[in-house]
């Protein structure tokens, strides 16, 4: 069956089985890898993609369903020139990355929590990332990387709104 | 020493990058035009004769190209190392649920699941051992071959330490312990399950790409069941989605079963492991049962220690005898006592197979020696940090095995700082003051010390090479033949690579290890990686560096202590600094070889094997780390609410990456200390996929305080000694003292689940097949 939505910014039209999942269809028929299978039950979070605006598991979404809605995937996250955005440069920085494989589940759940705010506390970063497992980094980078961007893009809010008046 | 420019100082990972971005290309995101998908039968039987394997009707199945057995095999497959007892696939009999019989390629994932749905297997049961205490019964149902010496064929080995004579020492001690603790298999739960990708080559040969530990160990092995002289099999690291110690024998495994089908079918065969496969099929942290006596003086000397431990292996040997050898020698903890025995047995069962995991024995017996010494502490009326600073290894000490410690002894500071930073004295006072019985949550605080041996010791010749040379574009090509496995292996190697040199670290390319390009290093194990491989990149940069000192005088006319850096640059007595590049350009105009190739081998030291005497490693790492908990006493729930972490890893070299390892291990270790939990009921295993197979959450695991103590040792790379298993190593028994001290109950037995600490009993569970025999069909 024909299924069309936007996919990291732009409109696809994918013809697909009906009874595959999303993540199926992302890796499989759509050659984007960065979301990886890790247990294919909607437990440990790397298959996490942001579907309008919300992270969910793809391997729990059917593809059909992705029908007309906005997913933006790991390989729709970089900054304008292509390189890392500040959130994915923080993740090297605190050294929030090891083996690598959950990493661009937990960088979408980073975004999908600073579209939601720019003030999270550290427990509120925990409970964002609590659908993703990692089983290398004891998460603490991870939330560092991710508390480190919501100050700067806060600064960075707050510098655009102020500009108008000085 | 000039001061350092990279070691020890903020540095961005050299594959972070491609991570981030989710470039990274891991096996199960490899896919070749052509490719067929593989798939194993595997056994639903936990001990059983192969009395029919017919793949006639697997090859009538509509897309599928091939399937292959033992047969298919030299020697039917059969490898091992140290103990040679397994096969590629199983040969006459199965010893575990899971364990691998046959191997399909076909078209689609879906072919070949019904293709192997189509294999005739029929297997006759066999009296089946689970019970590890049995194992060496009389009457034991056999699971190993029969030995030549005679003994029992259930019986793997026996490892010993001997000093002086600890059961007379025991009587005469006034004070006295002897209990019992046990802990049980842990899952490694990387999040990449297992795979590999088999491309056959032109010349009859293949390549195997395969995220595992040890390439050279890997290519070893298939030259051997494959028959096929070294030069033809080629082994290349893909980047590998977490191993712990996990992704040894059974991806070697998977590698000869892709390997064998590509030679069969003239085309690239990819097999990549479901959630539930990988944790049936997976070997385990083995379980331990431990039997601990101590005796003290009064005053809180320590005198005896009688540790008695059994390690089931399981079905198979892989690395147990290692492992209990790691165990034997860390099993008294790091104190000095008058005597002291340990033997550690390991058997066979047929509860799937145990190998290795992080800590490799030293996790399983520090949870139980920690726990013993809070015990022995408590009698005796002494806090546990005054005990243990009483009684701990200090530098000039002699070891249970009589080794004197001359170096890298930072244990002593370990403790105070974590206890200062803790706010140990406070909290542990405050927490034992008398509670109303009504109070619903307690609170607790429990320290554990640790020693772990570095690299592999007395294991094994221990050495690791790496090769480096300069490229057309004044990039530096570093390799290794040691695999990073998400450790940070490659930061660090690049690193000193840059130190050496004195070039920055993005002007190097640390390869990923490709047995074709790199030198073999021994296996990537042990937390060696730092130490040795470090050596290693240190030496080769080194060598570099002096033909490159050597083009430089020459082009400033001047002697070779006469140069000094400026950044990467030159400069001579007329300070006018040369480029790096324009030094290369004239080494290359001089002749001089751009490339340089370093290997280090550790110190030879020996082990008594007979006596249980001798040197086990070269140095050791120390660590304290505590756990404060909150305990729910309605409910048994644990929740860790502050930790605290010291460690003395000699030099840190890549700092941002070990504070990762600590951060990682103690998370491994709340897993293992509070909800990791592997049940085999009948050898089937309950938990088969992450809704019951529990690992920490980002809300699990707390704020983490963690602090180095840097004792250099003078044969490590700047004096890093290393990071890797010690972190995980002493989370558990420090979360296990925090919640005696809690709740004023012991909970001897690991993972310290809901039942146990709120009965202090398990509950009786159902369990059986259906779990695991659906987990093979999905």
């Amino acid at each position: 069956m024909l299924i069309e939505f936007t996919l990291n910014h732009k409109p696809v039209m994918v013809d697909a089985p009906p009874d595959i999942t999303l993540l199926e269809l992302l890796r499989d028929h759509l050659g984007l890898t960065g979301a990886k299978e890790g247990c294919a039950v909607g437990e440990c979070g790397a298959c996490a993609v942001i579907l309008d605006g919300r992270l969910v598991n793809s391997c729990l979404v059917l593809a059909p369903q992705a029908g007309g809605s906005d997913i933006v995937t790991i390989e729709g996250i970089h900054a304008p020139d292509g390189g890392p955005n500040d959130l994915q440069e923080n993740f090297i920085t605190y050294g929030a990355v090891q083996c690598g494989i959950c990493i661009p589940g937990m960088v979408l759940a980073g975004e999908a929590l600073l579209l939601k705010t720019l003030t999270p506390t550290r427990a509120e970063i925990r409970t964002a990332l609590a659908g993703n497992l990692c089983r290398c980094t004891g998460y603490q980078q991870i939330v560092d990387a991710i508390e480190a961007t919501a100050q700067q893009r806060r600064r960075q809010e707050t510098g655009v709104r102020r500009s108008p008046g000085t | 020493m000039t001061e350092l420019k990279y070691i020890g100082k903020p540095a961005r990972r050299v594959d972070a990058l491609e991570k981030v971005t989710g470039k990274a290309k891991y096996i199960a995101d490899r896919k070749l035009p052509g490719m067929l998908y593989a798939r194993c039968l595997r056994s639903e039987t936990p001990h059983g004769r192969i009395v029919q394997l017919d793949t006639a009707p697997a090859l009538a199945v509509p897309g599928v190209q091939a399937v292959i057995t033992s047969e298919d095999f030299f020697e039917h497959g059969l490898y091992g190392f140290p103990v040679k007892d397994k096969y590629m696939l199983a040969y006459q009999k199965v010893r575990y649920v899971g364990e691998a019989i046959a191997a399909v390629a076909a078209d689609t994932p879906e072919a070949a699941l019904a293709g192997v749905q189509a294999i005739i297997c029929e297997l006759e049961p066999l009296p089946a051992v689970f019970d590890p205490d049995h194992a060496l019964d009389p009457d034991a149902p056999q699971i190993g071959p029969d030995r030549p010496d005679g003994k029992h064929p259930n019986f793997l080995d026996l490892l010993i330490v001997r000093k002086a004579d600890p059961l007379a020492e025991w009587e005469r001690s006034p004070v006295k312990l002897d209990q019992r603790y046990s802990v049980g298999p842990q899952e490694h739960a990387y999040i990449e399950p297992e795979g590999a990708l088999a491309v056959p080559t032109r010349e009859g040969g293949v390549i195997v790409y395969a995220p595992n530990q040890s390439p050279f160990v890997n290519q070893g092995n298939l030259a051997m069941v494959l028959d096929l002289p070294h030069n033809l099999v080629r082994v290349i690291q893909p980047p590998v989605g977490g191993s712990f110690g996990g992704k040894d024998d059974l991806v070697y495994e998977t590698s000869a079963q892709v390997a064998k089908l590509a030679l069969v079918t003239g085309k690239p065969i990819r097999m990549v492991f479901s959630r539930e496969e990988s944790l049936i099929a997976s070997y385990k942290r083995d379980a331990m049962r431990m039997r601990i006596r101590l005796g003290a003086d009064p005053d809180g000397t320590l005198r005896a220690c009688k540790f008695e431990g059994l390690l089931d292996s399981g079905a198979y040997a892989s690395e147990a005898t290692f492992t209990a050898w790691r165990a034997s020698i860390h099993a008294m903890g790091a104190y000095k006592y008058n005597a002291c025995d340990v033997d550690i047995a390991c058997v066979y069962t047929n509860n799937s197979y145990s190998g290795a995991f992080r800590g490799f024995g030293n996790t399983e017996v520090c949870s139980a020696i920690e726990q013993a010494i809070d015990e022995l502490a408590d009698a005796v009326g002494m806090d546990p940090m005054d005990f243990r600073l009483k009684n701990c290894l200090r530098l000039g000490d002699e070891t249970a095995h009589g080794q004197v410690l001359t170096e890298s002894v930072g244990l002593p500071e370990c403790i105070q700082t974590a206890r200062r930073l803790s706010d140990w004295d406070r909290k542990r006072a405050e927490y034992s003051a008398p509670r109303t019985t009504q109070h619903a949550l307690r609170r607790g605080i429990g320290v554990a010390a640790l020693y772990h041996g570095t690299s592999l010791g007395a294991e094994g010749s221990d050495y690791a090479s790496s090769t480096i040379s300069v490229e057309q574009n004044y990039s530096v090509d570093l390799t290794s033949g040691l695999t990073d496995y998400g450790q940070g292996s490659r930061t660090v190697f690049t690193l000193i690579a840059a130190e050496e040199l004195g070039v920055r670290p993005d002007r190097i390319h640390m390869q990923r290890p490709d047995t074709d390009t790199a030198v073999e290093s021994g296996p990537t194990v042990a937390s060696r990686s730092t130490m040795l491989g470090g050596n290693a990149a240190r030496i080769a940069a080194g060598n570099l560096r002096q033909t490159l000192d050597f083009a430089a005088a020459d082009l400033l006319g001047c002697e070779l202590h006469q140069l000094i850096r400026a950044d990467e640059a030159y400069v001579g007595p007329t300070e006018e600094p040369v480029a790096w590049e324009q030094v290369v350009d004239h080494a290359r105009a001089m002749g001089l070889a751009l490339s340089a190739h370093g290997k280090w081998t550790a110190p030879q030291i020996t082990w008594n094997h007979h006596a249980g005497r001798g040197t086990p490693y070269m140095a050791y790492h120390f660590a304290t780390q505590v756990a404060e908990v909150e305990v729910d006493m309605r409910t048994g729930v644990v929740q860790v609410i502050g930790f605290w972490a010291v460690h003395d890893p000699g030099k840190v070299i890549f700092p941002q990456g070990a504070y990762g390892q600590l951060y990682g291990g103690i998370a491994q270790g709340l897993g293992y200390a509070l909800m990791e939990q592997i049940t085999y009921t009948n050898g089937y295993l309950q938990e088969t996929n992450f809704e019951s197979y529990l690992i920490p959450t980002s809300v699990d695991v707390p704020e983490i305080t963690a602090q180095f103590v840097e004792a250099p040792f003078s044969a490590g790379p700047y004096g890093a000694k290393n990071i890797a298993e010690p972190a995980m190593v002493p989370a558990a028994p420090a979360i296990l003292n925090a919640i005696a001290h809690a709740t004023g109950r012991r909970v001897r037995d690991l993972p310290a689940n809901l039942e146990r600490v709120l009965l202090g009993k398990d509950l009786t569970k159902g369990g059986s097949a259906k779990a695991c025999k659906l987990g093979l069909k999905t």
